[in-house]
């Protein structure tokens, strides 16, 4: 829309940073950047020039997330008792479920949601972590568009988790059906969780600081 | 009269002429949506939320949905849905519920309709500005449009074991949705802070 009125400095590349300026996390407001504990005029958020610890927190949530995604996908998330037979369910095998009951888009959905997308975050967030603490980032406005998506998507993984407290909730028709949740169900939520920590607390600002080139 | 922006995605500077009527407007470097601002006045985020409080309620007060199989009914509420989990031992994963489906929407909703009508008063006082404040890093947890295609995954999976009926509740809670939606778009960052700045003078 109005895309041609900003005049970007691209060309020369001056950052806040080099300005001695910053963009305030909370109402994005353009503040001098000033010693540690500054407070932002219009919102009164606490200023930083970046997030602090970004790159040890990220980490340390990605490795926390990583060690629990196994759990998750190989652990029961739950189980059925019926009438004449009882079933433990997996996150892979509730998408076959609903694959075998003919609702393919779904069962693509929610195989994307759980499954490909905490994966993706998990290797998108670790290989930025590696390539902005060696320093050297390649590819920075790829890297960036990436990030975005991962962040912007990794919400949905959530549809699992909720899609169970339904079942467990409705079907409680002894003796004719029974679903509780199982283990696995911990686990997959804390993937969930972890992952949306990790993407919130990288400061994406950190990818464009070692970009090697523009 | 023109003003620096910096990008709060990359950093880079961007120098910009005052803007006037809608707008939006992307980093040059990273593409990160730098500004939004929109020609609505004040009054169409306070009747957006306003919907959206009432829908919250009913979304509360009706069932989600009804499962009938041979002779048996089971219903369930939102709260239901969580409280299910919980009675089952899982409380972390009920309360990460809680947390998504009903708890966040609700603050989102209600702060943003606190500082909404505090600004359209005059003088907003400090505590809707520090709620406001609070509310910012739980945007992204905030779950509902999550939760209605869970429904839908939860009662395909269902439906071919017994007879599913959708509540009030559910449509209700999905026409909270898109209230809620319309809300966080007619209440750009940089507008908001804006008019509680204004309104502060």
């Amino acid at each position: 829309m109005a895309l041609d009125r900003a005049e970007s400095l691209v060309s020369a590349l001056v950052t806040g940073r080099d300005l001695g300026l910053q963009s305030c996390a909370l109402c994005r407001l353009t503040v001098r950047a000033s010693a540690a504990s500054a407070r932002c005029p219009r919102c009164g958020a606490r200023l930083h020039v970046r997030k602090p610890h970004s790159i040890a927190t990220t980490a340390s949530l990605v490795i926390s997330a990583a060690l629990l995604y196994l759990p998750a996908n190989l652990l029961p998330v739950m189980h059925t008792h019926q009438l004449f037979f009882d079933e433990d369910d997996t996150i892979m095998s509730g998408v076959m479920t609903l694959a075998s009951s003919g609702s393919w888009p779904l069962a693509v959905l929610v195989f994307f949601a759980s499954i490909v997308v905490p994966m993706l975050k998990l290797v998108l967030l670790g290989e930025i972590l590696y390539a902005v603490h060696r320093g050297r980032v390649r590819h920075a406005r790829q890297r960036s568009r990436l990030f975005r998506i991962v962040e912007f998507v990794g919400r949905w993984s959530m549809l699992d988790v909720f899609a169970l407290s339904l079942l467990t909730t409705l079907v409680q028709v002894a003796p004719l059906a029974e679903i509780e949740p199982r283990p696995g169900a911990l686990a997959f939520a804390a993937v969930v969780v972890l992952t949306m920590l990790a993407a919130q607390s990288f400061d994406e600002r950190l990818l464009w600081d070692s970009a090697a080139h523009g | 009269m023109s003003a620096l922006i910096i990008c709060h995605a990359c950093d880079l500077v961007h120098r910009l002429d005052a803007v006037s009527g809608p707008a939006r407007i992307r980093c040059a470097r990273c593409r990160a949506e730098i500004l939004r601002t929109t020609e609505a006045s004040i009054d169409t985020p306070i009747a957006w939320a306003m919907s959206a409080l009432v829908l919250f309620i009913i979304a509360n007060a009706y069932p989600l949905v009804a499962m009938k199989v041979s002779g048996f009914t089971r219903l369930t509420t939102l709260l239901g849905a969580a409280l299910g989990l919980y009675d089952q031992g899982y409380e972390s994963v009920a309360g990460l519920v809680f947390f998504t489906t009903f708890l966040v929407p609700l603050a989102q909703l209600g702060v943003l309709l606190w500082v909404l009508i505090a600004i359209k008063l005059g003088q907003p006082r400090a505590e809707p500005i520090a709620s406001l404040r609070l509310l910012e890093p739980l945007r992204p947890w905030g779950m509902v449009e999550v939760f209605l295609l869970g429904a839908l995954v939860a009662l395909t999976r269902l439906s071919t074991l017994a007879t599913i009926v959708p509540g009030i509740g559910l449509i209700a809670y999905g026409s909270f949705m898109l209230m809620l939606s319309s809300l966080v778009t007619t209440t750009p960052r940089e507008q908001l802070w804006r008019w509680i700045a204004q309104s502060r003078s």
